[in-house]
Order: structure tokens, then sequence, then C-alpha cells
């Protein structure tokens, strides 16, 4: 159980920053936040593209990583605190 | 952990303090501004009307938290009257309503604690810093014990109303001169109602006594007599600020948008150390709206836990202190979000939006009650039925129509969420958590796929150098190993 507990905890977090951290770029890219589509050569016309991927690998990780965290803590329940 | 029933230990006294710690709390200092800004000096009107109009859905607030004194207030009506979606809705919206009164009481301190410290020192820009701080504070003593931030605030409470109270008789003896005829483009008919769709939420906390049902004492008697003496009081005190507060200062000084219009007129009227005693009161109204408001979000939010619409988990309640800490923690997560928004006018009326909509279906869930159980006792109940509440309903709907546009498209946006969570409880949890484990897996799959066209040198659309490849492509497989593990234990979870 305890091992359980430990993997489900560290690849729901792990999950939970990657879908932070494409978020965060997302952001970073749209508003060019230290020129990173230069630096990148990244088109305008594909940034559009760029974010609705991010966003959707960003959401989809986040629920994901949720989902495991939640059983972490149901986990928690059921041995108590 | 703990799962107890809270004890009925509330009088009439504290029932109504809970019910002017919500109501008499930030509101009257930080809306007063913009509201005089759309209605300018018929805001005494405006107020007025306002109060009347809360009145009509307050006393269905009477009848139904007499009858169904249970923890979740509205949410808990709308169960029992209708179950299913509409019950759902009905929390859902007074879950939002609650969550952006929070962060507009985080905001409203931050401004006024912001008066007394130099801008070189912390700059204006940084109020989120200190909207942040003190939620983080409430949450904390909320967490340590509720009892005792509750006695706090029925002292704080009196203290204010006093204050108001000093405030006003000060105005009168100042000597008043009401200006209905200021030279000022403010105020033009076409804002009348948006003024008082907008200050609607002077009036909002009082349902905290609804919401908080289940632990006040002899609740056929003491709640009806809490909610209609909580909204008389704040009638007559809102209407008096409002009046002294126009009669001493010029319509665009208070209407000006980081204005504290009430320091201000206690500067005109009392000098420097008025102005001191409104902002000292001003923090103290926002740190005692937000610790009620704290309440307020963990009964709601363990009604629909409670019910299966959010996880069970955030029904626990902490071993040693007693207290709904996961829940308390999960809301102050989303006060400190929409606080970052950093807009009054904005925050304010997204709240308003969804307690307009939950006041709607509050008077519905009664009509429906009178039919649907017509023998359920009822120590109070509405005059003039069923006149009265058609009159909420339709004033409700009508007072959105009037709702700030940006507010409205986020409102729209929540209650999608709040349909999705719904799908979700519907469809099973274990179903969806399968899917999204399938999806993650199908992620993990194409995010290998990606570290193999970049790690045999496939051309990438970006301009990366030998030495950012490399990483990519590290990182790429370091996320499809995460996401296809995650898939694989989603998938075979037990539910």
């Amino acid at each position: 159980m305890k091992i359980r507990k430990f993997v489900v905890t560290f690849f729901g977090v792990t999950q939970e920053v990657i879908g932070a951290l494409a978020i965060v770029f997302a952001y970073v890219l749209y508003y060019n936040i230290l020129d990173i589509r230069i630096n990148l050569e990244i088109p305008l016309e594909h940034v559009s593209v760029y974010l609705l991927l991010l966003f959707v690998f960003g959401f989809i990780s986040i629920l994901s990583g949720f989902f495991l965290i939640r059983e972490r803590l149901e986990l928690e329940g059921e041995g108590g605190l | 952990m703990n799962k107890s029933k809270t004890p009925r230990e509330l009088g009439l006294f504290q029932a109504v303090m809970i019910g002017l710690g919500g109501a008499v709390g930030i509101e009257i200092f930080v809306l007063l501004n913009y509201a005089t800004y759309l209605a300018g000096p018929r805001i005494v009107l405006v107020l007025f009307v306002c109060g009347i109009i809360n009145l009509l859905t307050m006393l269905s607030f009477c009848e139904l938290g007499a009858a169904i004194p249970e923890v979740g207030g509205e949410y808990s009506y709308a169960k029992a009257a209708f179950g299913g979606f509409l019950a759902f809705l009905t929390g859902w919206f007074r879950w939002i309503s609650n969550v952006f009164g929070a962060a507009l009481a985080a905001l409203g301190f931050a401004y006024h604690f912001l008066y007394f410290v130099p801008t070189n020192i912390i700059p204006v820009d940084e109020s989120l810093l200190v909207a942040l701080v003190a939620v983080a504070i409430i949450a904390v003593l909320t967490v340590l014990s509720i009892r005792g931030t509750m006695q706090m605030g029925a002292i704080i409470v009196i203290a204010f109303i006093a204050v108001f109270l000093v405030f006003i008789a000060a105005g009168i003896l100042h000597g008043l001169e009401l200006k209905l005829s200021y030279p000022t483009t403010l105020g033009e008919s076409s804002n009348f109602v948006a003024a008082v769709t907008y200050t609607f939420l002077m009036f909002l906390g009082m349902r905290a006594i609804a919401a908080g049902g289940a632990v006040v004492k002899k609740p056929g008697k003491n709640i009806p007599r809490a909610i209609i003496l909580s909204a008389v009081l704040l009638m007559v005190l809102y209407c008096g600020i409002a009046y002294v507060t126009i009669s001493v200062v010029s319509l665009e000084e208070i209407a000006a948008p980081t204005a504290l219009p009430l320091s201000i007129a206690a500067k005109e009227i009392l000098g420097e150390a008025g102005a001191i005693i409104l902002t000292i009161a001003g923090i103290v109204a926002a740190l005692s709206s937000l610790s009620t408001a704290i309440m307020v979000q963990s009964s709601i939010t363990r009604g629909l836990s409670r019910d299966g619409y959010l996880p069970k988990f955030l029904l626990s309640t902490h071993r040693r202190f007693k207290t709904p800490h996961i829940v308390i923690i999960f809301g102050s997560i989303f006060y400190i979000l929409f606080a970052a928004t950093g807009v009054v006018e904005f925050v304010g009326s997204v709240a308003a939006f969804a307690s307009l909509l939950g006041f709607a279906l509050v008077n519905l869930s009664l009509m429906k009650l009178r039919v649907k159980k017509p023998y359920l006792p009822r120590p109070f109940k509405v005059p003039l039925y069923p006149y009265t509440p058609i009159a909420g309903i339709l004033v409700s709907l009508i007072l959105l129509i009037f709702i700030e546009p940006r507010a409205f498209s986020l409102g729209i946006g929540l209650i999608a969420l709040g349909l999705l969570a719904y799908y979700v409880k519907m469809v099973g949890y274990h179903r969806i958590r399968i899917a999204f484990g399938g999806v993650s897996l199908g992620i993990g799959g194409f995010t290998t796929f990606l570290a193999y066209r970049v790690g045999t040198g496939f051309t990438v659309p970006l301009a990366l150098s030998p030495q950012l490849t490399t990483i990519l492509f590290y990182f790429l497989i370091f996320v499809s190993i995460i996401s296809i593990l995650a898939g694989i234990f989603n998938i075979v979870s037990k539910g």
C-alpha cells in the first residue's frame, strides 16, 4: 500500500507540474516574454496552433495528475492520518 | 479523520451577527465608488431599492431556512425541492458567488491596508501580495478554530456598526447639503439599474444566516427574525452612509476608480483621525467578510461533497481542531486566483451574477416545495405568496441583463464548468478517470513519436541549438514515460 501511495503521488505530482509548465510556456509564448518567438523562430501565424496544443496538453496532464493525487488522498483516508 | 455533525450553538444574536458580518462587510467600502459613478446622486435611492429587492428573496430564505435548517443553505432548499441538476446548479452558483465575494474582501483589505503604507515601500501594484497574505492568515485562523473566529467576528461587527453610526451622526452634525443638482455627467438614467445590480452584493451576506442554519438554535424562530432584523438594519445603515458621503464629498472624487469613499468623507467630517478610523474599519470589515466567506464556502463545498458532486475527502475535519481544513485550503486557492485579477468592479460583478441566478432558484425552490411538500412544518411563511417569490425571480432575471459584459461572459464560462462537473458525476467518476487515463496514454505515445523524430534528426519546426535539441529529446522521453505510466495507473485504478 505504501509503495502504491508513493507511486501514485509521484506520477500525479509530476504530471501536474508538467501540465502547469505547458500552460506557463503557452503564456510566455503568447506574450513573447524574453523574445521567445524570435529566438525559436516561431512565425506569428503558428502561435495559435502552439497555444492550442500546449493548453490541451496542459489541461489533460493536470486532470490526469489530479485523479492520481485524489487516489492518494483516498488511500490516506482509508488508512487514517 | 473525523466526520462529525456540527452542534447547534448559536442564538438569535449570533445569527444576526453572522448576517451582518457577511453583509456589513467590505462591500460598502469598495463598491460605493463605482456605484456612484453609475448612479450619480441617486446612489441613496439605488441602495434603498436594492434593499427592498433583496428583502423579497430574503423572505423566501426565512421560510426555507426555518423549514429546512440544514448545512448548505440554498443548496439544501433546491435539493429538497428539485434534487438533481437544479440543486447542484444552486450550490454551484452559491459557491461561485462566495468565492468571488471572498476575493473582493481580499482586494478591499489590500486597498485599505495600503492607505497606511507609503507607496515607495509597497507599490500599489503589489496590493495583490497583501490580498494573498490576508487570505492566508484568515484561512489559518479559521483552521485553528472556527468557534474562536466567529466570536471574534461578532465583536468586530458590533465595533464597526458603532463606527458607522458615529460617522452618520458626525455627518449630520457637520451639516449636510445634498447636492441633487450637482453639475455632473455621472449617473445617467440607463445606469440606474446597473447600479442596483452592482450594489446588490452589499446585502447578499445575510444569506450566511440561512447557510449556517445547521448551527443556529431554535431555527424556526431565530432564522426568520435574524434575516429580517439584518435586512432592516442594513438598509438604514447603508442609506445613511451613502447620504452622508455624497453630501460632504464631490461625486467625482468618490467615483474615482481607486478611491476609498468612506475614508474621504470621514476626512472631510472628522479630519485625518476620522479617515484613519474609517480605513481601519475597512480593513477589519474586509477581514470579517473573508472570515464569514470561508465559513460559508466550507458549508457549501461540504454539502456538494456530501452528495457526491465533489470528492468525499473534502468532508474531512482536522483531527485536533475539528475544522474542515481541506475545504478551507481548497477555497482559499480560488480566492487568491480570483483576487489576482485585481479589478474590484469585475470581481464584484461576477459575484452578483452568480448570486442573482442563485436567488432566482431559491424563489423557485420555495414555490416548488409549497406544491411538493404542503405539510412540511413552516414556522414562517412568506407573505403575499405567490407574488413575493415571483417578483423575486423576475427582478433577479431582469437585473442579470445589466451585469458588466466581461463578468457575464466569465459567469457563463463558470456555469459551463459546473455542467462539466455534473456530467462527471452522472457518467461516473471511474469511467471519466479511465477516459483520461486513455488520453494520457495517447499523449505518451505521441510524445514518444516526437522524441523519436527529434532523436533521429528529423527537422523540428523550431530554431534549436544542438544542446537544446538534446535537452528537448530527454525532456520528451521523460514526459512520455510519465504520461504512459500515469495513464496506466488511471486505467487500472479500482475507482
